[in-house]
């Protein structure tokens, strides 16, 4: 195996042994960038020669043994939602093409504390809104496994260069399944912790109440140790948790629950098939498997999409070219505002602005939004009686493998659906991880999703653990003829 | 439901000049996305309980404690005008 | 049939803490612009607000103090409009759950007590400033500059019901809002400096009309004057309006402070529906009961109960809330020294008039620690006693700002005590008439003025020391007989 696709723990060993060098391990990452990016396009940008200087440094640490933690000298790719100042944050919009960030998100200063090095900024799914990356103003990203297919979205490029090799572990954002899908997509592990527990300050917001900054990565541990790195109180996101204690899920003899509307129509057989596999090696392993019933959660789709369009009509309207961004030139204010954001926001972006701004607007709000945020208290409630009695529950990530370019472009409804199964964990707040099973009938990346109550993030990476090595998934993409 | 979109007058509520084009396929697809809440609308739900936030939790106010964070230059990086350490726009009305 | 005005205002106060609402920007009074932001109050992308614990400590103390129910379990909302002063094109606000709702302001009115009812009291944002550039005005401007040093400033929105009568009682209204922030410590109250600004909304009515008439809002008034004058221009414009039966429209107008006059200001188009919904960036805001209370333990006096207090004392409504507007310790040297000379009038006339007047003259802020209640009473009853005139009260006065004297000695040393000896002076009286008999015959052919003559003869001789008004008396006893 390369390297770049050990744990990070035996990196870090490597490292203290001094048997490899953070800054050859940062070389072997750009040689393998170069290889797989002209193919893969997971960055907008590569931070080499920048960084190349800090890679030493940590070297310098390594061979005096101080070095800062774990991820001393490892190589992160940053979505480029996420800001890092002295750098472009584009939020893969024409919008922001030339906007230069003033300062850093709260993970990017953890993360700097630690020592990590950054290979570059990700593409996505413009302002994070899209499940495939075709939504990006700077062309999709290709998914390693078949660059006829979509790497997922939105945090489809951090999820690909993973996958690509490109880049140790990267960061994502997770709104209705923008981490855990194109984890899923691309055969890696992606993590949405509880909400509140990863700081928002510095993430480009999508929807304020649903997003969650996450690890996407080759290895669980690996995703334990960025989350435990990121995570705690920020004082700076009034949304931030402070650390509280909650009842944990058992890690021996659990009972799991595998909910029914998730195992109906519109999921692949394929998607079935890999969650009735990791249930039985579960069962094998002294774990109780019931099925459980969760209504609501047919109609998690329609309460997501009213309750993140209505946020992100709010949260996208500073995006207006008076303090930043590309402006249009108008003869009043008022007319320059109309058509930079004619000009700089793409079509699904402006199609979601508009679904919110029409479901907030006089007349409409009861019906709609206000209907929206009394089904997601009701699902909460649901959730909350579920794990009374179970303590972790169990879904395909995805309804199906992934898909090709175009394929669900022209039909909006049906690619929406692509985050049936992530949505209800960002609705109710609760962790959720998406751990790579198995292959398709196609031989792509397959993946189960494993949740549990909010709060208990660090037992669901445990018991995530010991499920990654009962299912022992060692497959890799084949890139440019080079397998990883 | 979908006739009822007034596409010119949400678009303005947004401040986003739209084309025709645009405007005819904006609201058909809009159309059929709400149609398709139809059973979330329909749904009858109890009025005593909403959730804006998907945890239960507390506010933490900030002590009145000042800091300085952007210098002057910084603030102005990204202006796309400005002059005598304003940003500039086209005339406002008021 | 009498038409009725009916008036309700919407004031925004601006608290004076640190740093800003939803950001630790420093609160700043420069004239640089944009000096100081941050990624929050500048609206960059990614940026998040979390609230000022003292801001939210201020308002609570004014609802309380405007005797408001406070809102236990309150929210932050976004009120979404797209001007280029908005750095987020939203604001954030409170819409149906404010801090304080219902509450009540005692005014004072013409020397009468009066009532404004409040109907909400909320939290919200600042915008930046907008400078106009061009040629005057705003319709023929090339440019806009915007400075956002503003930005994020906390506010606390105090909205009175619709039930003033008068142009007024809105007047006192504001004033007594500007004392009460000034009192409890949270605003600097300059009206000149924009720390708070009002608008009004007017309507006019028939006598007995169940419903008000088209509301109109009035802005851009920048002091008491221009409110007055604008409230009362905009009641007359509506009153010959509805009497000529012309359709009253409703909009906002501008007061135009050179012409005196209000005009229409162009309308935004699509403006109105601003599509509030909670701030998911901010959780619930809840007030709890021992917060509250330990707020109400920090409430200073009120201006109604220094005005309730200052009344006991024997004053006038009227003067009893002139004191009250003076800063805090003139109105204790007031109580203080009341209770010394028991003579509440004098008292308040010293206090406010002369020794305000003698300070500001000098430009003296602080009282010298010299200048006590007994020094200063001890000034009043000398001349309440006739023991020394009024100017010589005056005198005395001056010399203890500057120096440290007992006024009593002071009036001896410096022979400013007045003889109120009715024999000593009627020898002086005997002796001027008798050096005056063709003066006296002047009189006595209708030449009155020349008593004052006399009388200054008699102080002459006497060096000052004879009260003017007894040498009078005396001089007239004696003519006459």
């Amino acid at each position: 195996m390369s390297n770049y696709k050990l744990p990070i723990s035996k990196i870090n060993q490597l490292f203290k042994n001094k048997e490899l060098k953070p800054s050859e391990l940062y070389a072997e990452t750009f040689e393998r960038a170069a290889i797989t990016e002209s193919i893969i396009h997971g960055h907008l940008e590569l931070f080499q020669e920048e960084n190349l200087k800090k890679a030493l440094n940590s070297d310098k640490r390594y061979e005096k043994g101080k070095n800062l933690g774990t991820l001393d000298g490892i190589p992160i790719a940053i979505k480029d939602n996420i800001n890092i100042s002295g750098y472009a944050t584009t939020c893969s919009s024409k919008m922001l093409s030339n906007y230069i960030s003033p300062y850093d998100a709260t993970v990017i200063t953890r993360l700097k504390n630690e020592g990590a090095l950054f290979t570059g900024k990700t593409n996505l799914d413009e302002f994070a809104m899209g499940s495939s990356t075709e939504n990006s103003a700077f062309g999709p990203t290709k998914n390693p496994w078949d660059s006829s297919r979509v790497p997922g979205g939105s945090s489809g490029g951090s999820a690909a260069v993973v996958s690509a090799g490109s880049a140790i572990a990267s960061l994502g954002s997770d709104t209705g399944g923008s981490i855990r899908q194109p984890a899923s997509f691309c055969g890696v592990v992606g993590f949405k912790p509880t909400y509140g527990t990863v700081s928002r300050f510095g993430l480009v917001a999508f929807a304020s109440s649903l997003d969650q900054i996450g690890p996407i990565t080759n290895h669980v541990e690996d995703a334990r140790l960025i989350f435990n790195s990121m995570k705690g109180h920020d004082p700076r996101d009034a949304t931030s948790l402070i650390e509280s204690k909650a009842k944990q899920p058992k890690l021996k003899n659990a009972k799991i629950g595998i909910i029914k509307e998730l195992m109906e129509d519109g999921i692949s057989e394929d998607a079935k098939k890999e969650v009735h596999k990791v249930a039985k090696l579960l069962e094998a392993e002294g774990h109780e498997i019931i099925e459980v019933s969760l209504p609501l959660t047919k109609m998690s789709i329609s309460i997501y999409y009213l309750i993140a369009p209505a946020e992100c009509s709010a949260n996208l309207s500073r995006f207006d070219g008076v303090r930043y961004g590309n402006r249009v030139s108008g003869s009043t204010s008022s007319e320059m505002m109309e058509l930079t954001r004619a000009n700089g926001f793409g079509p699904e972006v402006k199609k979601r602005i508009l679904l919110g701004t029409y479901a907030l607007s006089a007349g409409y709000y009861d019906a709609y939004y206000g209907q929206a945020l009394k089904a997601r208290a009701m699902m909460k409630k649901e959730f909350t009686d579920i794990y009374e009695d179970v303590d972790y529950l169990i879904s395909p990530t995805t309804p199906s493998d992934p898909f090709k370019f175009g394929e669900k472009s022209d039909n909006q409804l049906e690619m929406y659906m692509s985050d049936l199964c992530t949505i209800p964990a960002n609705l109710v707040g609760m962790p959720a991880i998406s751990i790579p099973t198995g292959l398709s009938s196609q031989g792509l990346p397959l993946s189960v999703q494993i949740m549990s109550p909010s709060n208990t993030d660090n037992t669901l990476l445990d018991f995530s653990e010991s499920l990654e090595s009962l299912v022992a998934f060692t497959e890799e993409p084949v890139i440019n003829g080079v397998v990883s | 439901m979908a006739d009822k979109i007034d596409i010119k007058n949400v678009a303005k509520l947004a401040s986003i000049k739209l084309n025709q084009e645009e405007e005819d396929r904006l609201k058909n697809d809009l159309s059929m996305i709400i149609e398709h809440f139809d059973a979330l609308s329909k749904m009858d739900l109890p009025d005593d309980k909403i959730s804006i936030h998907p945890l239960g939790m507390s506010l933490n106010l900030a002590e009145d404690i000042a800091s300085k964070s952007l210098t002057h230059k910084e603030a102005l990086s990204n202006a796309p005008e400005s002059k005598d350490g304003q940003f500039v726009v086209p005339p406002s009305l008021d | 049939m009498n038409i009725i005005p009916t008036i309700g205002m919407e004031t925004h106060v601006e608290l004076k803490t640190n740093s800003k609402m939803f950001c630790r920007c420093h609160v700043l009074d420069t004239e640089s612009p944009n000096e100081s932001l941050c990624p929050t109050c500048l609206g960059l992308p990614g940026s998040l607000p979390v609230p000022n614990k003292k801001a939210i400590e201020f308002i609570t103390l004014l609802a309380l103090s405007t005797n408001c129910s406070i809102t236990n379990d309150g929210m932050f909302h976004r009120k979404n409009y797209f001007y280029p002063d908005l750095p987020k094109n939203y604001q954030i606000s409170q819409f149906d759950l404010p801090v304080g709702t219902e509450g009540s302001l005692e005014i004072v009115v013409d020397g009468e007590f009066g009532t404004v009812e409040i109907e909400r009291v909320h939290m919200e944002e600042d915008t930046g400033k907008s400078t106009h550039i061009g040629s005057g005005r705003i319709d023929s401007a090339t440019s806009t500059h915007l400075d956002f040093n503003r930005a994020g400033i906390p506010l606390v929105e105090v909205v009175t019901k619709p039930l003033i009568k008068s142009s007024k009682e809105a007047v006192a209204y504001i004033e007594e809002l500007r004392q009460l922030v000034i009192d409890l410590d949270i605003s600097e109250g300059k009206l000149e400096k924009g720390n708070l600004r009002f608008d009004a909304n007017i309507s006019v009515a028939h006598e007995g009309d169940k419903e008000l008439g088209t509301k109109v809002e009035i802005k851009n008034m920048n002091s008491l004057k221009s409110l007055e004058k604008a409230i009362e221009y905009e009641i007359s414009r509506q009153t010959k309006m509805l009497i000529a039966e012309e359709n009253i429209i409703q909009e906002t107008r501008h007061w135009d402070e050179k012409k005196e006059v209000t005009s229409s200001m162009r309308s935004k188009e699509g403006s109105a529906d601003y599509r509030y919904f909670s701030d998911p960036d901010i959780p619930n805001m809840i007030l709890s009961n021992d917060f509250v209370n330990e707020i109400k333990k920090i409430i200073p006096e009120l201006p109604s109960q220094k005005r309730k207090m200052f009344i006991e004392t024997g004053l006038s409504i009227e003067d009893a809330n002139n004191l009250g507007k003076n800063k805090n310790w003139i109105g204790d040297l007031y109580r203080s020294i009341t209770k010394i000379t028991g003579d509440s009038k004098s008292s308040f006339n010293w206090v406010t008039g002369e020794l305000q007047g003698q300070l500001r003259k000098l430009e003296i802020k602080d009282l010298p620690n010299w200048v006590t209640p007994k020094n200063l009473s001890e000034i009043i009853l000398l001349v309440k006693e006739d023991k020394i005139s009024f100017t010589s009260g005056k005198e005395i006065l001056a010399n203890l700002i500057e120096q440290e004297i007992v006024p009593e000695e002071f009036a001896s040393e410096n022979n400013l005590i007045q003889e109120n000896n009715i024999e000593e002076i009627s020898k002086i009286v005997e002796e001027v008439i008798e050096n005056n008999s063709e003066v006296l015959e002047r009189i006595a052919n209708g030449e009155e003025k020349l008593i004052g003559f006399l009388v200054g003869q008699i102080i002459k001789i006497s060096k000052g020391q004879v009260n003017p008004s007894v040498a009078k008396e005396l001089l007239l006893k004696e003519i006459s007989s």
